[in-house]
């Protein structure tokens, strides 16, 4: 059991031709004793690297890693004290799973054969592979496999458990239930974990803490509800959450954010948080949009729109809305695209305008997400009108990209974490 | 579009009666025929190999001693006192009277370079594919350019090499331990250490092929759970590769075993105390009154029967090993 702590690390990669990429940017972090943090962002954000870097696989361009006060930078890998549990599982395929979790204690520890036996029998009977100590790997399943991967790692006891996508091999379904496996086995051993995701469910619902990293910069650390309620830029606010937040790039008048085809009028307080910045982004999550079916009842807050599908969910229902003519969806996408420079969400903004020539490509981007409760009823096509609250509703700079509201919560208090 | 219906196979013919497809009987055919091919001077070799000089004289070289062909039904004439008379094991006797001092020294150069071979290779190969560091690439193109260079560029160099260094003179005092002698032992140690050098190229290639489909990331998991670099190839890499040892023991068994040229000129005579198999045989049965060819014959299986028992020993690991 260890404090882990990243001090301003940052990793180079040099390419063949001599050309040099930050896969990693000054990235600061510390995790507590025993506490579980998840390494979010899409794919080639750095966050594989970072974990690797802590493990003592990849070399440290620049800046510190310690773990309980000491600097491990030159440590060897096979010194860190350690565990890892990685994506292919990374089983040797010739040992039998017993073989598979001694070898961790027979090469770090001067542990006996006797004691070894016992903790393997101990960490097996654990993760609830106890009958399969004797088979290959290859006789097992997927899930078996995955359950020998974190055997073998919690057998070591190690100061810190390093995975990377360890669940992302597994069938939805299987994939659910070692999620919650995980966090009670961590709960249990009590031992720092870093853990890597690209998925954003897992994040949420398995960190104590959430970092969020694009392009090697670390955009936000906090709690999952933190991070959801309260993001500090775009980039977060569409990331976390799913279905993500619907954006629409607005511009500030007076206090009123001013689009081809509506004006709304921000509360006072709100307002003052935004004076001065002329080119804005308006964000509400998908559950915050209240559909009013009688267009007569619009108001200041409300936004005609067109419904143009429905997918039921059972519960819930994910209702997809076009917005009239003009509206303009500012949807800077994830994958593709750098949120952290401003200037791409207005090219977004700019393209998703054009309906005509966008085609599917443009409508998705054109899109509100709402979901509503799963018993009301709604045609492909109706005429509507949508209504954002105001006490719902994030503003970002659009240049910038950082977060100048975030919404209002009436129980902030009772919700821990927030 | 249409589809057209599945054709009826040619196995079953109108009247019901099942009669052997024509495709199957022609494969079975070619079969047949390759068999032949590629068995006919194996038999003809053994054939000859246990004639007499009368046998030989009177036989074709393909049928049993006494059996000759002739122009009327059953158009073979065999008689089985000529053909007891005609047969004789002599050849094979002395074919293994001559060439077990041989056999001998070739195992003794023979053996030790295929385990070395082996051992370097997967070692060269461990370093070059699942260890990075600085210059890899360099090294492992002087590797590959090591396949690539010919006996015939290394023969005078060799010999020069070998002339300078003298390892029967430098070390003198090992010959005289026990078992060992001064006219022998120092060749093959010469061509152990030549046969090793040539072959650990070709070994490294074929080992690198089997490293770089291994798991990286196993690799880094063995680093994490606490296995230096000895450790991981004594406890990972080695025993994941021993389907690839059973490929190149076989190969580079036989490849070493009937090497020629290396013999020639560092042996250079047959009636050398070091001789190996290869250079006897070449002189077997060679007379200035003609050439024995039941000797030559049996000869030849004799020197061939180590390549075919390693085969044999090595065949399942080897099947797995080229699936690889």
């Amino acid at each position: 059991m260890a404090r882990a702590k990243l001090d301003e690390v940052t990793k180079i990669f040099t390419e063949d031709d001599g050309s040099e990429v930050v896969a990693v940017d000054d990235v600061t972090l510390d995790i507590d004793d025993g506490e579980f943090l998840v390494l979010v962002g899409p794919s080639g954000c750095g966050k594989s690297t970072t974990l690797r870097m802590v493990a003592g696989l990849e070399t440290i361009t620049d800046g510190e890693i310690r773990l309980d006060g000491t600097v491990i930078n030159d440590v060897p890998a096979k010194d860190r004290d350690i565990a890892m549990v990685f994506q292919s599982y990374a089983l040797y395929p010739h040992m039998s799973v017993r073989g598979n979790m001694s070898f961790g204690l027979e090469e770090s520890t001067n542990l006996g054969d006797d004691e070894i036996a016992k903790r393997v029998e101990e960490s097996a009977g654990m993760m609830g592979i106890g009958d399969l100590l004797d088979r290959k790997p290859s006789d097992l399943s997927g899930g078996q496999q995955q359950r020998v991967a974190l055997g073998r790692a919690i057998v070591r006891d190690p100061a810190v458990f390093l995975m990377d996508e360890p669940l992302s091999n597994l069938d939805a379904k299987l994939r659910a239930q070692m999620r919650t496996e995980l966090q009670r086995l961590q709960n249990e051993l009590d031992v720092t974990t870093i853990y890597v995701t690209h998925d954003q469910t897992e994040a949420m619902t398995m960190g104590d803490r959430i970092a969020i990293l694009d392009d090697g910069e670390l955009q936000q650390v906090g709690t999952p509800l933190e991070c959801y309620h309260r993001p500090k830029n775009l980039f977060v606010a569409g990331f976390i959450g799913d279905p993500p937040m619907n954006f629409l790039q607005v511009t500030n008048e007076d206090g009123t954010l001013i689009d081809h085809s509506f004006e709304y009028p921000l509360p006072p307080q709100v307002a003052s948080a935004v004076e001065g910045t002329d080119s804005l982004v308006l964000g509400v999550r998908p559950e915050d949009i209240e559909l009013e079916p009688d267009q007569s009842r619009a108001d200041d807050h409300t936004i005609s729109a067109t419904i143009d599908v429905v997918e039921p969910m059972g519960d819930e229902n994910v209702v997809y809305l076009r917005l009239a003519d003009g509206a303009t969806i500012a949807r800077p996408d994830l994958a593709e695209q750098d949120a952290a420079e401003g200037t791409h969400v207005n090219d977004a903004a700019v393209e998703g305008s054009d309906d005509a020539k966008e085609g599917i490509a443009g409508e998705s981007r054109s899109t509100i997400i709402a979901t509503i409760g799963g018993m009301q009823h709604f045609d492909d096509g109706q005429d509507i009108s949508i209504r954002i609250p105001p006490d719902a509703i994030h503003v970002f700079d659009a240049d910038s990209t950082e977060a100048l509201h975030n919404r209002t919560l009436q129980d902030a208090d009772a919700v821990p974490g927030i | 579009m249409t589809t057209a219906p599945p054709q009826e196979t040619d196995s079953t013919s109108s009247d019901g009666i099942r009669a052997l497809p024509l495709r199957t009987a022609g494969y079975y055919l070619l079969l047949l025929g390759l068999v032949v091919f590629y068995l006919l001077p194996m038999e003809t070799g053994f054939m000859t190999s246990i004639k007499t000089a009368v046998g030989v004289r009177e036989s074709l070289p393909f049928l049993l001693p006494g059996t000759d062909l002739s122009f009327q039904i059953p158009f073979v004439e065999f008689d089985v006192d000529t053909m007891l008379e005609q047969t004789t094991d002599e050849k094979w006797r002395d074919a293994y009277d001559t060439l077990s001092r041989g056999m001998v020294n070739s195992m003794l150069f023979t053996i030790p370079s295929t385990i070395l071979c082996a051992i370097f290779g997967s070692m060269a190969a461990y370093g070059l594919t699942l260890v990075k560091w600085r210059g890899q690439v360099f090294v492992l193109a002087l590797f590959i350019a090591g396949i690539f260079i010919p006996y015939q560029a290394v023969i005078i160099p060799l010999t020069e090499l070998y002339g300078f260094i003298d390892l029967q003179y430098r070390l003198g005092a090992i010959w005289a331990l026990p078992f060992l002698s001064e006219e022998r032992h120092p060749t093959i140690l010469e061509l152990i250490i030549t046969h090793t050098a040539y072959g650990i190229p070709i070994c490294t290639v074929l080992f690198r092929a089997q490293y770089q489909t291994m798991s990286w990331e196993m690799i880094e998991a063995a680093r994490l759970d606490g296995a230096g670099l000895w450790r991981i190839y004594r406890r990972i890499v080695l025993p994941l590769s021993i389907p690839m040892f059973s490929v190149v023991f076989i190969f580079q068994f036989t490849q070493i075993w009937n090497e020629f040229l290396f013999s020639v000129t560092l042996i250079r005579s047959s009636v050398d105390e070091a001789a190996s198999v290869t250079l006897i045989l070449g002189q077997l049965g060679q007379a200035i009154e003609g050439t024995d060819f039941p000797l030559r014959m049996a000869g030849a299986f004799v020197a061939a029967a180590p390549t075919i028992v390693v085969y044999i020993l090595f065949t399942d690991k080897f099947a797995e090993g080229v699936r690889v």
